[in-house]
């Protein structure tokens, strides 16, 4: 019964079909259009900001066309706006997280692709478990952390200083690289790696000769994943690095958080911006792979 | 050479294992060690706290459960503990059905799919600081939408979801929906991307209508991938700071106050480590019964794959 | 140079230069504090500059927002092993951190500068927890202030401002009957709880010092505090617009700047808010002590301080002498004031050139509270009990405020049950 009565509505719809293509396309780009309005007004309302001069903000309101277009506040916010008693603007912050950011990227992300190698293609007793330990640490809050890394990074003379936030970042990264990794060589084939040990390829060429050269897509994931992830952070950043050493973050924030002058939203704006470009540029140039990367099995 | 010679003759060690066997758990060594701390120690140090009179730095007296007691007795904790379910709930839900929804448009063969992929995943680029800033222009009902349309004239528009405090939750919630629905999209289009061709135009050749192939054809058959996406919602959801910080600080009142908010709020700045610690256990709770039944699930899966070859 | 000196001879350094055989250390420090924007920025900045130019190496972190971001620093840096040579830190956290017994001792350098004569009296226990100075004071607020737009008041038909909180509400009503926001405020824990205890202040000086300054339950279950909480509720409900949420806090008191709003309750950093809106004082907006019904001059008292923490390297050690004597000198304490909107923390000093007509009656009005015994300390801004109390009274307060329909009877025994939970 029901498949006679679906397939009398089927015949109409294909009648129908050539006309409603057009109409569900139409309905396809409306969402889609509608969608992308929302995801990108907020951006703009910055961007906008960012040119707009803060009298015009004062009386036009946060959300408004700029009538002319300053570059005053960008030169404000990279060079010469005082952060934190130093008037040097965002440039000595944007330069602390590239050191901090770059650094910790790579190694994470080179520790999670030999992790993920050796749990999908050298396993041992026990290695799944191992594994699952430490995806764990994918969801431990940062609050937790907090204290115990002090005392480490006390312990081990790296508090205060960029390479103890390194050190924090590959711990607490290494967890999500060696996850995406791990499940992007799963779908390598066995034979691949049987065949490479029987022509007596050993551990390190096997990694160097068959799975780095296969991994570009998923290491393209991971270090997206990885640079925005560690740009962003700002809790450790702020809490473990003292005067000029401060990353981005720490500055945004000085920025953002009302202090005791009227809020200079052009400024903040520019800044915000700054501090999002690095990002922003990692994902652009990168977005393509990222999504083929997940399709390659990031996702398992 | 001399020492595969050795080890040839000398009885084997280490369970019959060849040394080159070894290298792959030296090298995983240093990256198990350091999560095992990271995991393990850090958890039960402040398991260990939380029962600790611990106040303005950690210190060690055990005092049992009283740090849960006072914990549990404090409205804005009751009231942080509800909100991250709350929360967690319908962020989860509202960014997988945002992205499927997306992913799905973005999968009818679109033209420029590029163009808006990189524009429904580029809010995960950008910080939550730089997202709760912008927002809270946006919901501020002086300066930013409310005040927008009521100069185009509908005077009575009202859009001030942040400051009221039944509604305040729900900025937040749009908030995170709108960061992470792209990464969403991005998971789900990846898995669409991964459906066997043939199954869709088996189907397709059977008549089957759109709205039929992917209910009855083409989800299912990504059914993991709601899980992948739903497990790294929950660890976004858990660990919500940020975005609240910027965007409403907890407030109006403490009607949106999240545990993350709490843990930093009583160890570093009232100076209340034990409670503070206590709380952060609860936080460590609520991701267990989460976290127990999926890795179980891994576990048993995994053991499946092995089973079947 | 004078500074040096004074720190070079001072007999702590002279025994741990011939201990070590150190004659000449570098004066540095790292100071942390939280005044990273602003007017703030440049009061600190002018901290520094003294320090370099009586020959130290000055170098600061400034962690803005939120001060458990100053507070998470400190424990980190503590725990770590690496505590701060200087710190901004204030009220019970003071004596709390000096219980560690990490602090660094300044009794020889106060006693040979006399700090016990100039420094307010009412500072002295906070900043001699136990007996010992541990922490240099750089200023003294008011929280008590009550701002007010002539123009509004003006057309409202307000002849001066109000002196007791019935004048206050009189006056609000001929405000919100001309259709202007009478009380402008932005709604957020801290300037909820700082308006809410000038009310208590305002209403009955015994009830605040009972509750807020020593934190008794009874006295947060009384109906003197049912009461201050319904003339509380009052002005949150009809003399506040509901622009109050969502409002940045640095432009609340634009509006009485602008003529939207006839009056404003704040400390004395409003002044600088003011100025740096373009707004005189006089014509655009003028100052009052916030109404009071007990007739008498009154000051509620907030004070910035930098504790020093015990350290190792001798130049830092040095440091912290010849830091805490700049920060003492009748110089820094003018400049910094200044900039700042508060008045000196010694009472030594000469407010007649340089300030606004608001700080010289804050002074005056200092020393008149002193002899009237009324002077207290602020609770809102953390000069009383200890933080998880205040902070369990604030929480309360602003949800006073969020939720509408709390009774005051309601409120008034959750903010006891809340702090007796955190005895």
């Amino acid at each position: 019964m029901a498949d006679i009565a679906l397939s009398r509505v089927e015949d109409h719809e294909a009648v129908r079909a050539s006309r409603r293509r057009g109409w569900t396309r139409a309905v396809i780009y409306g969402l889609l259009t509608v969608f992308a309005l929302i995801y990108v007004i907020p951006l703009l309302v910055v961007v906008f900001n960012a040119f707009r001069a803060q009298p015009e903000i004062a009386r036009n309101g946060l959300i408004a066309f700029p009538q002319s277009f300053q570059p005053d506040a960008w030169v404000a916010a990279w060079d010469n706006y005082c952060i934190g008693g130093t008037c040097q603007g965002m440039k000595r912050y944007f330069y602390n997280s590239l050191l901090m950011t770059i650094p910790a990227t790579i190694i994470s992300t080179l520790l999670g692709a030999m992790n993920g190698y050796i749990l999908s293609k050298w396993r041992f007793k026990g290695s799944d478990v191992l594994f699952t330990c430490m995806l764990l640490g994918v969801f431990m809050p940062g609050q937790i952390a907090l204290m115990p890394w002090a005392f480490i990074l006390g312990k081990v003379g790296l508090s205060n200083s960029v390479y103890g936030l390194v050190l924090i970042h590959v711990v607490q990264g290494i967890s999500f690289t060696t996850l995406f990794c791990r499940n992007y060589y799963v779908s390598i084939p066995d034979d691949l790696i049987k065949a490479a040990r029987i022509d007596g390829a050993g551990f390190w060429r096997i990694f160097f000769k068959i799975i780095l050269p296969l991994s570009p897509p998923i290491l393209i994931v991971t270090v997206i994943w990885q640079f925005t992830g560690i740009w962003n952070e700002y809790l450790f950043g702020v809490v473990f690095t003292s005067g000029t050493q401060q990353p981005i973050t720490a500055a945004l924030v000085a920025l953002t958080a009302s202090g005791t002058t009227a809020s200079a939203y052009d400024v903040m704006s520019a800044a915000v911006l700054i501090g999002a470009i690095p990002p922003l540029l990692v994902y652009f140039l990168g977005g393509k792979y990222f999504v083929r990367g997940l399709t390659q099995g990031a996702i398992k | 050479m001399s020492l595969e010679r050795a080890s040839a003759t000398r009885p084997r060690l280490f369970g019959g294992r060849r040394l080159g066997e070894l290298v792959p758990i030296i090298v995983l060594a240093p990256s198990l060690i350091a999560s095992f701390i990271y995991v393990f120690v850090f958890s039960i140090w402040t398991l260990y706290i939380a029962m600790s009179n611990s106040s303005l730095l950690p210190s060690y007296g055990f005092v049992g459960l009283s740090n849960f007691e006072s914990l549990w007795a404090n409205r804005r904790w009751n009231i942080a503990y509800t909100n991250l379910f709350f929360f967690s709930g319908f962020y989860i839900v509202g960014s997988m059905l945002v992205g499927l929804l997306l992913a799905i448009l973005i999968d009818q063969k679109v033209r420029g799919e590029s163009v808006w992929r990189t524009i429904f995943l580029y809010p995960l680029a950008v910080s939550f600081i730089v997202t709760g800033t912008v927002w809270s222009w946006l919901y501020n009902p002086v300066d930013g939408i409310q005040a927008l349309v009521r100069s185009f004239g509908w005077t009575d528009f009202s859009f001030a979801l942040a400051s009221d405090r039944n509604y305040a939750i729900w900025a937040i919630i749009i908030t995170g929906i709108w960061q992470s629905s792209g990464f969403a999209m991005a998971l789900f289009l990846a898995g669409l991307r991964s459906v066997d061709g043939d199954i869709i135009r088996a189907a397709q050749i059977d008549g089957a209508s759109t709205f039929r192939t992917y209910r009855k054809v083409i989800l299912p058959s990504i059914a993991p991938i709601f899980l992948a996406v739903a497990v790294v919602q929950i660890q976004f959801a858990i660990k919500t700071f940020d975005l609240v910080v910027a965007l409403t600080r907890g407030g109006p009142g403490v009607s949106t106050t999240f545990p993350a908010i709490y843990v930093y709020d009583l160890m570093f700045q009232r100076g209340q480590i034990g409670e503070g610690a206590a709380a952060a256990i609860m936080m460590l709770a609520a991701l267990a019964v989460v976290l127990v039944p999926y890795s179980l699930f891994l576990v048993w899966r995994r053991n499946k794959e092995v089973r079947n070859g | 140079m004078t500074f040096r000196m004074k720190a070079v001879s001072c007999t702590g350094i002279i025994t741990f230069a011939l201990l070590t055989g150190t004659a000449f250390a570098e004066p540095k420090t790292l100071m942390l504090h939280q005044w990273a924007t602003g007017s703030d920025a440049a009061a600190i900045a002018k901290l520094g500059e003294m320090f370099e130019e009586a020959g130290g190496t000055w170098e600061q972190t400034a962690i803005a927002g939120h001060t458990a971001n100053t507070l998470a620093k400190l424990r980190a840096d503590v725990i770590s092993g690496n505590a701060p040579a200087a710190v901004q830190l204030k009220g019970p956290e003071i004596a709390e951190w000096n219980e560690t017994g990490m602090t660094a001792n300044l009794d020889d350098l106060a006693a040979e500068e006399g700090w016990e004569d100039t420094v307010a009296p009412e500072l002295l226990p906070v900043m001699k927890p136990e007996g010992s100075w541990v922490a240099a004071p750089m200023n003294i607020h008011r929280i008590n202030w009550l701002w007010g737009s002539p123009a509004v008041m003006e057309e409202a038909g307000v002849a001066e401002m109000p002196k007791t909180w019935a004048e206050f509400n009189e006056a609000c009503d001929k405000v919100v009957a001309i259709g202007k926001i009478c009380l402008s405020h932005s709604t957020a824990d801290w300037t909820d709880s700082t308006v809410f205890e000038v009310v208590v202040y305002g209403m009955d000086i015994d009830l605040y010092r009972q509750a807020f300054v020593e934190g008794d339950v009874d006295a947060l279950r009384s109906d003197g505090m049912i009461a201050a909480l319904e003339q509380f509720r009052k002005m949150t409900s009809e003399y506040m617009d509901p622009g109050m949420v969502g409002r940045d806090w640095d432009t609340m008191s634009h509006l009485v700047g602008n003529g939207e709003a006839a009056f404003h309750i704040m400390g004395d950093w409003t002044i600088g808010l003011l100025t740096a809106g373009g707004f005189e004082q006089g014509t655009d907006y003028v100052c009052a002590q916030a109404p009071t019904d007990w007739g008498q001059p009154g000051f509620i008292l907030n004070a910035d301080s930098v504790v020093f923490f015990q350290q190792n390297d001798p130049d830092y050690v040095e440091g912290q002498q010849l830091l805490a004597s700049t920060i003492l000198s009748p110089e820094f304490q003018t400049i910094f004031n200044q900039a700042k909107g508060s008045i000196p923390a010694r009472l030594d000093v000469d407010l007649s050139e340089g300030f606004n007509p608001c700080q010289q009656i804050a002074q005056a009005d200092l020393q008149a509270s002193i002899d009237a015994g009324t002077l207290v300390r602020s609770m809102a801004h953390n000069m009383t009990i200890p933080q998880a109390q205040r902070g369990a009274i604030m929480d309360m307060v602003t949800e006073f405020v969020s939720v509408a329909d709390m009774s005051a009877e309601e409120a008034a025994n959750a903010m006891a049950d809340a702090v007796e939970a955190q005895m």
